[in-house]
């Protein structure tokens, strides 16, 4: 099981304010507005505390499967690039990259090998772009297996034998999947 | 506040943060935020908090675990409202 998340910086510019009165209140716990308050960079930090939390969520409810907003309930600590996220009694470890343009996190159940591949979409239409990534997907694991989405949109790949989870994100022009 | 009402007040709310103009124009009780109106979840807060502005209320944790959909965007505004 994997969760990720990317957030296109110009994107979050563009289409969120996180000045707006009440918003950081809303998402963010205690210690994590203080994450954001202490930031050299505090726009950046409330991207990256964002995806972490999304990430968890992804691979929450494929263990979990059920739909909701809860972004204050999963809480992040992290050193560095390394970070856990807690949501009630459950916990996942999350990895995040961060570049000029965006950034990624990948939440798994247990420290694992990097999976997310970051694809940039040369398509603007949002239709388009989830196709543009499911092919890229398929062309990377093999034309034997099938997307398929649970009730919940729940994403996984099944080949006829088996079926593994994986976790599929896009935001702006960037996207990436993962595999679990 | 009739539903009807209720849900000609909310549509402009939703309106700059969808990204399926089909789903939007057919926008009922049952239209799923996310599922069809394939809006960023990031968004979702931006959506609370203006439905708190326009309503003057002031949705709790627990009110926007359910808001995922229309249907539970009604039933918030409606009991806050009562209340």
């Amino acid at each position: 099981m994997v969760g990720n998340d990317i957030v296109d910086l110009a994107e979050a510019r563009y289409a969120s304010n996180w000045q707006r009165p009440r918003f950081l209140n809303k998402l963010f716990t205690e210690s994590e507005q203080r994450y954001i308050q202490d930031a050299k960079n505090p726009f950046q930090m409330v991207w990256r505390l964002w995806s972490m939390k999304e990430a968890s969520y992804k691979l929450y409810t494929q263990q979990y499967p059920r739909r909701f907003y809860d972004p204050k309930g999963f809480e992040c600590t992290f050193q560095n690039n390394s970070g856990t996220v807690k949501f009630k009694g459950f916990q996942s470890y999350v990895e995040t990259k961060e570049t000029s343009n965006y950034i990624i996190s990948e939440a798994r159940l247990h420290i694992q090998k990097w999976s997310s591949k970051v694809v940039k979409f040369k398509t603007v239409d949002q239709q388009d772009q989830s196709e543009e990534l499911k092919t890229r997907l398929l062309n990377y694991v093999g034309s034997a297996y099938q997307l398929q989405k649970s009730e919940l949109d729940i994403p996984t790949l099944n080949n006829g034998k088996e079926q593994f989870h994986i976790s599929l994100t896009h935001h702006g022009c960037y996207g990436a999947f993962a595999i679990g | 506040m009739t539903k009807e009402q209720l849900i000609a007040k909310l549509k402009p709310i939703i309106e700059p943060y969808i990204q399926d103009e089909e789903a939007f124009k057919n926008l009922s009780e049952d239209t799923d935020f996310v599922k069809d109106l394939k809006i960023n979840s990031a968004n979702l807060v931006d959506i609370i908090l203006d439905i708190e502005d326009e309503f003057d209320i002031r949705l709790e944790n627990e009110d926007m675990e359910q808001m995922l959909n229309v249907k539970s965007a009604m039933g918030i505004v409606t009991s806050k409202l009562e209340n």
